[in-house]
């Protein structure tokens, strides 16, 4: 037994590693993907994700995986080491996808408890092809490589491995530490400085004056001696050029981008007290802590001074910069948190008893043994503040817990479009708007299949084709445009597309066709909205011809659906010739909802506040019975159908007197109907929970809570009310 | 409940289920409903607990009294007699609701009295008679009749007793997992 465990526990890990190394990689392939070729840092990241991979597979004995991620690494292995020129950039990005596609395939046939049994041949040979073709493309490029040892300045040529600011040239920032016993350092200096000008486009140093002033040597031996470089050498051949000699103590080099070029001197100004006292990793530190200075100081100026470096460092060092200097771009450097992975049931297993202990603690604070007369509860009171206020907080760190950012859906939203606009033809820009925007983790289960139709549904017909595009006097690139925010407790997601636009007249004239339209209403006076939730009914298309990403079987309707089903809404805006925005209104989460508490018979029900729309008592001159039994009730000129909730589920001593109970109003599905209930409790927040399995699904229920007293109510779910 | 007392202590302990599988073989949770009394194979025990207010469920199975809140949990009861198609029966103070689980559905069962736990051997288990096949809503649910002493139990199969007629039911909402 407890072997078995043993390998399951491996099993889950190598998958949660492996699925995290995939997401990561795809993130930096997507990321790069329409720039003319990976960055020095992400091709280091393929190639160490493809390394782990092959290593975790090799244990766990998964020989497809193993090889095709050997393969995958071969060929970055290849580009680390030879830098080769003229590769085929798209096509590179297709060949990782496609391996990190075959990968995550495998992984979901294991997680599944079928053997994973892909067979890989082929991947492997077209990568076979690939690397073939772009080691003949090579072939030249060693030769001028040799050329720059050489210290001859050798024409601009485009290398395959590029900076970041996706030009030929590089910028850096240098440090030069010389021997304290050094005499006439700036004479030193400025031999380095005549060995850079061979290779240089831009040069600026400091201190500036080395010739003319002597007390600069001073300066020089103090503070380190700084370059800011422009140049198309590799940095190796920069350190070749500068070269540790008797004199140099450390030299080290650290590629920025333009910008920070740009700022030169000033910023670097900043850095004469950091060099000084601090170690290497701290200079580096604050260069990519540059944003926030002013927190990194405070923690380097205790760390020990500088310690002498080992050549080998500057090799894995000079590595390190790059990447963090992107992170540091991304998240400021507070956020680098550390992260424990744990079962989600446990979590659930947490919240339940958070929701249970809050619960508890209302059924002591509000105790009826309390309620005696005379009692001096000042120091209850006092402390049952303080434990309210406890598990409120209590309640806050669970839910938050629970709360995932987008960004893994929208990454995968990222690759959607990437795959469909290639297969397509169309050239399309995805940008992607607040996709750290958090919610529940049980609401992306449930999004993220909708959102996948609506982004395809852009790509697909959203976005005209390049000539029509042209013709309509667009810029040919289209741009898809996904973001999210957070509204008054709910989370709004968005897609939008500046493609053709919902076509009004199309609609209308499918609509006619199926028999929709109201047969009393002109169609002029259909609103826009409602005319466009027409293509969310079912077996609704306009499209002609189904293509390879529309006839899946997945319409509007289902997508609507879905939405629904977690307590969504769709909102679709259009303007013809502009292009289209569909809009998710979800909640934030699906377990705690905030509802009106409400009694009919014996009986607790519980009403999601957001359908409600009015509250009233009715008198008995504003009913209209028909024969049928079947009831209305008019109200400011309108008439809305009634449901007498005891009579619906057939509960005893419901009240019948309508002028005795309380009517609501509902909105559901943009349709407004009257729920008859005998009296209202009041407003909670409530902690769904599922009604047990064991009882059928009954219509109009979608869940249960408990009160405050520990009593059991019933959520009811408005839109199986009027079915 | 005289008779039973009479025929000799066995472990009463009915709740410790954690015990080692060989001390609850062959041990049977016995209870009252309607003149007969009835076994329960001990495994299947969760713990008894007194009668409390259950909230009642609209359009489900009569039986179905309702739901009632265990610690936190929401669990479904349901009336033993009712379920047995006898008349209804008065909850009072003696009531009591035994918690079983059975594949991972945990159900409340409302009897009217609790018996004891017995221990009744495996030979002492006979097969329904088959005469007793004419009552077939009964035979649905006993599998076998356990000889103690001088008086009989019969003993159910709990599946059955859950689910209405076919067993699909529980297993597809347990292959959800929407049980919590």
């Amino acid at each position: 037994m407890a072997e078995e465990f043993n390998t399951e526990g491996m099993l889950d890990m190598y998958l949660f590693e492996n699925e995290q190394l995939l997401e990561q990689l795809q993130e930096t392939v997507l990321e790069q993907k329409d720039s003319d070729c990976f960055d020095e840092d992400s091709i280091n990241e393929i190639f160490r994700a493809m390394h782990t991979i092959k290593g975790s597979s090799g244990i766990m004995m998964f020989d497809n995986i193993t090889a095709i991620s050997h393969k995958l690494e071969d060929v970055f292995f290849y580009l680390r080491e030879s830098h080769p020129d003229n590769v085929p950039h798209l096509e590179l990005v297709e060949h990782v996808l496609t391996v990190e596609d075959f990968i995550s395939g495998e992984m979901d046939k294991i997680r599944n408890g079928d053997s994973p049994d892909g067979e890989p041949a082929e991947i492997i040979a077209e990568l076979n092809q690939f690397l073939e073709k772009i080691k003949n493309g090579g072939a030249k490029k060693g030769k001028e490589q040799a050329a720059v040892a050489e210290n001859v300045h050798v024409e601009p040529k485009h290398f395959y491995i590029a900076p970041v600011a996706s030009s030929a040239s590089r910028f850096y920032k240098i440090y030069i530490t010389f021997f304290p016993d050094t005499e006439m350092a700036n004479v030193h200096a400025y031999k380095t400085v005549y060995a850079l000008k061979e290779v240089a486009e831009d040069l600026l140093y400091s201190p500036e004056d080395i010739i003319s002033d002597a007390e600069s040597a001073e300066t020089i031996l103090k503070e380190g001696f700084r370059v800011l470089l422009q140049s198309q050498s590799s940095e190796e051949e920069l350190r070749k050029l500068i070269g540790v000699g008797y004199d140099i103590e450390s030299v080290d080099i650290y590629e920025c981008k333009a910008d920070e070029f740009l700022q030169g001197f000033d910023f670097g100004e900043h850095e004469l007290k950091i060099d000084l006292e601090s170690s290497v990793e701290d200079i580096e530190a604050k260069v990519n802590a540059a944003i926030d200075q002013s927190s990194a100081e405070e923690e380097l100026k205790e760390k020990p001074k500088e310690k002498p470096m080992a050549p080998g460092d500057f090799v894995i060092k000079s590595k390190e910069p790059g990447k963090k200097k992107q992170l540091a771009k991304d998240k400021p450097k507070a956020e680098k948190a550390s992260f424990i992975s744990v079962n989600v049931s446990k979590m659930d297993q947490l919240m339940d008893l958070i929701g249970e202990l809050v619960i508890s603690e209302s059924v002591v604070l509000q105790n009826p043994d309390l309620k005696v007369p005379g009692l001096n509860l000042t120091n209850f009171n006092k402390a049952a503040a303080q434990m309210a206020k406890i598990s409120t907080d209590l309640q806050n760190v669970i839910m938050s817990m629970r709360m995932v950012p987008l960004t893994n859906i929208f990454q995968k939203m990222n690759r959607i479009v990437f795959d469909v606009s290639r297969k397509l033809g169309k050239d399309v820009d995805f940008e992607m708007v607040g996709e750290h925007t958090e919610v529940d983790k049980n609401i992306i289960e449930h999004i993220s299949d909708p959102l996948m139709h609506l982004v395809r549904n852009a790509v697909d017909h959203g976005i005209e084709t390049k000539e029509e595009r042209k013709k309509s006097g667009k810029s040919e690139k289209a741009k898809i445009t996904l973001s999210a925010r957070t509204e008054a407790g709910k989370v709004w997601i968005s897609v939008s597309d500046n493609g053709k636009g919902l076509d009004r007249e199309k609609i209308m004239a499918k609509a006619r066709k199926q028999d929709l339209l109201n047969d009393g209403k002109p169609e002029s006076a259909y609103t826009d909205r409602e005319v466009f939730q027409f293509i969310t009914l079912p077996g609704f298309s306009t499209n002609e011809q189904v293509t390879e990403y529309s006839g899946r079987g997945v319409g509007m309707d289902v997508v609507v659906q879905n939405i629904q089903a977690i307590g969504g809404v769709l909102d679709i805006e259009s303007e013809t010739g502009a292009g289209t925005t569909m809009s998710l209104k979800i909640p934030l989460t699906l377990a705690i909802i905030d509802g009106i508490v409400m009694e009919t018979g014996d009986s607790s029900f519980v009403m999601e506040t957001g359908v409600i729309k009015q509250f009233f008592s009715v008198k008995e001159d504003m009913m209209i019975h028909e024969p049928n039994g079947e009831e209305y009730v008019m109200i400011r000129g309108d008439c809305y159908p009634v449901i007498r909730l005891g009579k619906w589920y057939g509960l005893d001593h419901y009240c019948t007197n309508i002028e005795d109970g309380m009517m609501l109003i509902l909105e559901v599905d943009s349709r407004t109907i009257c729920l008859f209930v005998d009296k209202l409790i009041g407003k909670q927040e409530i902690v769904v929970k599922p009604i047990p399995s064991y009882i059928k699904k009954v219509k109009g229920l979608s869940g249960c809570t408990q009160l405050g007293d520990g009593s059991i109510a019933l959520i009811l779910d408005p839109s199986g009310l009027i079915e | 409940m005289e008779e039973t007392n009479a025929l000799g202590s066995l472990p009463q302990d009915s709740k410790d289920v954690s015990d080692e599988r060989d001390a609850q073989k062959g041990k049977y949770m016995t209870f009252k409903s309607g003149n007969e009394h009835y076994g329960l194979k001990i495994q299947y025990v969760n713990e008894i607990i007194g009668f409390q207010a259950i909230t009642a469920i609209p359009e489900t199975e009569h039986y179905i009294k309702g739901l009632i809140n265990l610690r936190g949990k929401i669990i479904p009861v349901i009336d033993v007699r009712l379920r047995f198609g006898q008349e209804p029966f008065e909850y009072n103070d003696r009531t009591c609701i035994i918690v079983i689980s059975v594949k991972s559905t945990v159900v409340g069962l409302i009897v009217e009295k609790i018996a004891e736990v017995v221990e009744i051997k495996e030979e002492n288990i006979l097969p329904p008679p088959s005469i007793v096949r004419a009552d077939k809503v009964q035979n649905k649910y006993v599998y076998g009749i356990g000889k103690v002493g001088g008086s009989v139990k019969l003993l159910l199969d709990p599946d059955k007793l859950l689910n209405d007629t076919d067993m699909s039911m529980v297993e597809q909402a347990n292959d959800m997992g929407v049980e919590e």
